[in-house]
């Protein structure tokens, strides 16, 4: 073969092989960034921070959605012109893409108007330590309402969720706890539900309030002890009704003549209310006695009177 | 067009939402399920039918996808006393009734059917039992009966109002007709009958005598292990 013609085919056998090359190491380059990339989009953003308590709740939106409806479908047809989706959607802008440290009251000023309703007089129950049993009594009693029992509460009883400012902007990993920072979205909004519930309330009211605890039934760092009676309207509320219950078996660490209770009712006095405390209030024992029949504060009366 | 409500507005983001509340909060012990494939599966049962031709067994993609251990010792039970019964069962902390399983869960106090040749839910009326046995409601809650009567095992509680009219045990009824015959002898070993009386309601049955005399008659002939008590403390 002639010289000249066997260089260039040389030449041509190099461009062809540099030009393999180049493609294989594209592919490769391809292939390993699209499986960090995919495999980033799985893992945790490493810059999302990291908190104590559990995460946001998985499926957050339908778990909330859900609930609105169901409450006002299902249970009370009245509200049926609350907008859920509307309702999720100012919950989500509440925290969403937001450091969980920095939630304010503001950020749920447009969730609590679209989802607050008025509340009937003499229904209000309040609670502190109780909510096992304050939860029972308003399933089988609807003549009162606890928080938990208004749509607010409802949606958002036993849920946890938080922001982040890094993508998705929603933290499923982890969230602040209350020792961590205060101003976290859960505290905020408890916070707020709280108040709002207690300015809403109008004529007797009830209280639930737990005389087996050693620290003592009332506690001025409770929601009920720092913030609901605090916004209780003196010109709406005619009497607080304090029931104290003990459990059935367990120890009688306080009884309305106790000294938390003292400090509750002289509190509530200086505010103007009417008090009235009663122990271990006979409707709410009957129910802790299903768990306890044999118990000698269960047996009733079997001769008639 | 029918006699019945019609179908509850909302049902999708409700079968669904109470779907995911289940799993996350309520029982997380049933593990993952995939609620938007069971709210598929429900509405398949029921959609582009004729409202009164629609089967139990229609549902039962629906029940397979939502199935979950029933643990022993842990069914209750009833007739004519939801509230109670709701009460007793401790939303299934201390019993497990039919409303506390995922599939009871789903389905519990709400209303639907569809309409022949649409896809469409009906929201106007739904047929009631009276106008036709085999609605969607009324198979949903046969076959979700059947079920639960097959997975219950170990001691069985059935909770029986002594005060209602047309008596405690009724017949037909659901417990009768669709969860006695479904129970499996062999992971049984002991029924209790409760015969509790609304307060302040009338006295009218007891335990040996009438409807549910005809219950304990029933279930001993058939082989099982059975106590009655009235008026549950």
């Amino acid at each position: 073969m002639p010289p000249q013609q066997g260089s260039a085919r040389m030449r041509q056998r190099t461009v062809l092989l540099v030009g393999i090359a180049v493609l294989l190491a594209a592919l490769v380059l391809a292939v390993v960034l699209a499986s960090l990339l995919t495999h980033g989009r799985h893992e945790v953003s490493p810059q999302m921070l990291k908190w104590k308590d559990r995460g946001t709740t998985k499926n957050l939106q339908e778990v909330i959605l859900g609930r609105c409806y169901n409450y006002i479908t299902a249970q009370h047809p009245e509200l049926g012109d609350k907008d859920c989706q509307k309702i999720w959607e100012s919950l989500k802008d509440a925290f969403i893409y937001k450091n969980p440290c920095n939630i304010t009251p503001e950020d749920y000023q447009p969730l609590m108007e679209l989802a607050s309703h008025p509340i009937p007089c003499n229904k209000s129950l309040f609670w502190s330590k109780t909510g096992d049993l304050v939860h029972r009594y308003t399933k089988s009693n609807q003549n009162f309402l606890t928080l938990e029992d208004t749509l607010l509460g409802y949606m958002a009883d036993r849920i946890s969720w938080c922001g982040d400012p890094s993508a998705p902007g929603i933290n499923y990993e982890s969230c602040p706890k209350r020792s961590e920072c205060e101003s976290n979205p859960g505290s905020v909004f408890w916070k707020m539900a709280s108040k709002m519930f207690a300015e809403a309330a109008c004529g007797v009211v009830q209280v639930m309030l737990n005389g087996s605890v050693e620290a003592g039934a009332f506690r001025s760092s409770s929601i009920f002890g720092s913030i609901e009676i605090f916004n209780l309207d003196p010109d709406k509320v005619s009497k607080v009704h304090i029931w104290l219950m003990q459990d059935i078996g367990g120890p009688q660490s306080e009884c309305c003549s106790g000294h938390s209770i003292q400090r509750l009712i002289s509190i509530l006095e200086e505010r103007n209310f009417n008090i009235i405390c009663e122990d271990n209030y006979r409707p709410v024992q009957l129910l802790q006695c299903v768990h306890n029949p044999d118990h000698t504060d269960c047996r009733l009366c079997t001769n008639s009177t | 067009k029918w006699k019945g409500e019609g179908t509850t507005q909302n049902l999708e983001s409700i079968v669904i939402g109470r779907c995911y509340n289940y799993i996350r909060i309520v029982n997380p012990a049933v593990g993952e399920k995939n609620c938007s494939q069971i709210w598929e599966a429900f509405k398949n049962a029921f959609i582009n039918k004729d409202p009164c031709n629609i089967l139990p067994k229609d549902y039962e993609l629906f029940i397979n996808l939502t199935l979950h251990t029933i643990p022993p010792n842990k069914s209750l039970f009833w007739e004519n006393n939801q509230l109670l019964v709701n009460s007793f069962a401790d939303r299934g902390r201390r019993y497990m009734s039919l409303g506390d399983t995922l599939f009871g869960f789903i389905g519990d106090f709400l209303n639907w059917c569809g309409q022949a040749d649409s896809h469409g839910l009906d929201y106007e009326s739904c047929p009631t039992t009276l106008e036709c046995e085999n609605n969607a409601v009324e198979s949903f809650w046969r076959m979700a009966s059947i079920t639960y009567a097959q997975h219950s095992s170990g001691v069985i509680q059935v909770l029986l109002n002594g005060s209602a009219e047309g008596g405690s045990y009724p017949q037909p009824g659901f417990f009768a007709d669709y969860e006695i015959p479904n129970l499996h002898k062999g992971k049984i070993s002991q029924i209790f009958i409760w015969v509790v009386d609304d307060l302040e309601g009338p006295d009218l049955e007891s335990c040996g005598i009438q409807s549910v005399k005809t219950l304990e008659t029933r279930l001993k002939t058939l082989g099982y292990d059975v106590t009655c008590t009235d008026n549950n403390k």
